[in-house]
């Protein structure tokens, strides 16, 4: 349906649908908003994915370490925020970015920082988006490594430390390797998601300022359902679904083969 | 393919080289977690180049000895020496010990070649030696053409010879096996049972070998330990524990099928000793009851094995009617379940002689192999 009307111009000033061939998708490449909505969403990806990935794995190695009774409640809390609603988190981090009253500038404060302005200031804001998904989205990801982890024999580890695997060594030669599969699963959907960030941005910022937090689907959203652009809103649409597409593919093209399944 | 197949095999010299003593001496070691004993106050001296056993039902604390001879456990009590080095707070790898582990714990995404060679890799050891040390191993286990393939290409049996190449490219000074053939079939076991023993002879290394199989024991020990609750039941050669045992525990667990107990008193008769249960009254010979004092007014036990149990069809001599429960033939023996009274035992023999259930029969008693057993369960005699 999208792809169908992607091919027509229909909008506030041409009710009824007339069919324009590619010419939508040549305006798409045209706009400079365009353009700095890729660039947004590439940085946003670029950051989260191997940052929240990163500390995932590593908090997950941490709790599954012997600990006792508590390692329940920190699993817990870890998990936290993958639990809450984004729109809810997202009223949240309104708060605790705010610039007079919010925690964030109150802890930065004692650390020597100014006070920034973090959802309306051009250079912050992005930023500021980027911690709050970080926080938002790790805990899933760090529960799938959890179980990726849980599911290593022992036997592997002692074998490794009778034959003289140093803690790196172990994680290098055993956790890593036997951890892929549940890897490139996380690295699929953190991909998707990334691309699909929505309701912080609308929440938080509308997309400003000056465009400087505008994503993708945020983009969409403009175009089809403020502007009432329906052809284009199809067109971005179209695009966006190709790109997300062959990113996966790029992906089980290059890592997938190198992952090996089975125990 | 198989070790050793064909008969000439010349040493590799993998082996020869700086050979040093191992035995492994365990002084009152004990390892709890938390309420529970695990190991008890074990002593146990491992000689060198010794095939030791240790056996015993699960939970036994035979597997938890082996562990902490690999430093995997750290005893609660106790002292560890491998070859006259207390060993205590050396790390694993610093012990001079591989092992081989029940489920292999070959790592799936590395090669055989990749797994044998691994230890090595790690000890940052020069790629043509790695190469011709794993491709000697690899020789003689007969598994060279298999190198290249990763753990789930390969069948049960040669995932344990791989397992084994592993530890045996790391020229260790003592070899563990933590019931390594538990996960092959029954025709596999007795092939592997066979080659690990063929292994011994030509790597002459110190090794300790858990199992929870007594016929493996019985097959491949020097000596056994048997071991139950934590404790050492009893230390020696096969058929010593076979023909001996310390204690009504040993006696039960070594032997298939199992001996034949019986409870009950002993009597004395003209200055001759029985032992009475029920309607059994068997005269025990002189060399079990010399020297027991007051052996009236005690539970005894007696231990009889089924070969020791003697049928016949007819009344001859000192004998007990009994009636033929089941007839298990296993080929060149055939098992019989009888029952006398409320006595049931088991007997082998291996005449292929037609018995049937419900078939009356006459019962005699080895007297030379009889064994009697105190009301702690201890050894008489």
């Amino acid at each position: 349906m999208a792809v169908y009307n992607s091919f027509f111009r229909w909008n506030v000033t041409n009710p009824t649908p007339t069919f324009s061939w590619f010419s939508n998708y040549a305006e798409v490449f045209h706009a400079p908003l365009f353009w700095l909505v890729l660039r947004n969403n590439l940085i946003y990806s670029f950051t989260t994915i191997p940052i929240s990935m990163a500390f995932a794995l590593f908090l997950a190695i941490l709790i599954n370490q012997k600990m006792g009774p508590i390692r329940s409640f920190y699993r817990g809390s870890l998990f936290y925020p993958t639990m809450i609603p984004m729109v809810a988190a997202a009223m949240l981090w309104v708060w605790i970015f705010n610039p007079g009253l919010g925690i964030f500038n109150y802890y930065l404060g004692f650390l020597g920082f100014p006070k920034i302005e973090w959802l309306y200031d051009m250079r912050y804001a992005l930023l500021a988006i980027i911690i709050m998904s970080i926080w938002k989205n790790f805990g899933y990801y760090m529960l799938i490594f959890l179980a990726g982890l849980q599911s290593i024999p022992n036997d592997y580890y002692e074998a490794a430390s009778i034959e003289g695997a140093s803690a790196w060594n172990q994680f290098r030669y055993i956790t890593f390797p036997m951890l892929a599969p549940a890897t490139l699963f996380v690295f699929v959907v953190a991909i998707i998601s990334s691309f699909q960030v929505f309701d912080q941005v609308f929440i938080m910022t509308q997309g400003g300022p000056g465009d400087r937090t505008n994503v993708l689907v945020f983009y969409i959203y403009q175009h089809a359902f403020r502007f009432w652009d329906l052809g284009m809103g199809s067109t971005l649409t179209t695009l966006f679904i190709i790109g997300l597409l062959f990113a996966i593919w790029l992906v089980f093209r290059v890592i997938g083969k190198r992952v090996y399944y089975e125990v | 393919m198989y070790l050793g197949k064909g008969g000439e095999f010349t040493l590799p010299t993998l082996f020869l080289s700086e050979r040093i003593m191992a035995e492994v001496v365990l002084k009152n070691l004990s390892k709890r977690f938390g309420d529970v004993v695990a190991v008890n106050s074990v002593d146990l001296s491992i000689e060198d180049k010794e095939f030791m056993v240790l056996v015993g039902p699960s939970g036994c604390g035979k597997s938890t000895v082996l562990r902490l001879v690999a430093g995997l456990e750290n005893p609660t009590e106790g002292e560890i020496y491998i070859g006259e080095k207390l060993v205590n707070e050396v790390l694993p790898k610093d012990r001079d010990i591989a092992m081989v582990f029940q489920n292999y714990a070959l790592y799936p995404h590395m090669s055989a070649y990749e797994n044998m060679g691994f230890g090595l890799k790690l000890k940052k050891i020069d790629k043509k030696e790695i190469e011709r040390r794993v491709n000697e191993a690899a020789e003689i286990l007969g598994i060279k053409p298999l190198l290249k393939r990763k753990p789930k290409e390969l069948s049960g049996g040669e995932r344990q010879r791989v397992a084994v190449g592993r530890a045996i490219v790391r020229k260790p000074v003592v070899f563990l096996f933590d019931e390594p053939l538990s996960n092959l079939d029954a025709k596999l076991r007795v092939q592997m049972r066979f080659e690990i023993r063929k292994l011994h002879e030509q790597v002459k290394t110190t090794i300790i070998y858990v199992t929870h199989d007594q016929i493996e024991a019985m097959t491949m020990g020097d000596r056994i330990v048997v071991m139950k609750d934590g404790l050492i039941q009893q230390v020696g050669k096969p058929l010593e524990l076979y023909k001996r045992p310390q204690n009504v525990f040993v006696g039960g667990f070594i032997g298939s099928p199992s001996m034949n107990f019986l409870e009950g008193e002993i009597i004395e008769e003209n200055f001759k000793s029985f032992f009475v249960k029920g309607k059994f009254k068997i005269p025990l010979p002189d060399r079990l009851t010399r020297g027991l004092e007051k052996v009236t007014h005690k539970r005894w036990t007696l231990g009889v094995r089924p070969e020791d149990i003697l049928l016949k069809n007819h009344q001859e001599g000192e004998n007990f009617d009994a009636r033929i429960d089941v007839v298990e033939p296993v080929g060149a023996e055939t098992l019989l379940n009888v029952s006398a009274d409320s006595n049931y035992l088991v007997v082998k023999i291996s005449e292929t002689h037609e018995f049937k259930p419900g078939q009356s029969v006459h019962l005699s008693f080895n007297q030379e192999h009889l064994h009697l057993f105190d009301e702690n369960g201890e050894r008489v005699g």
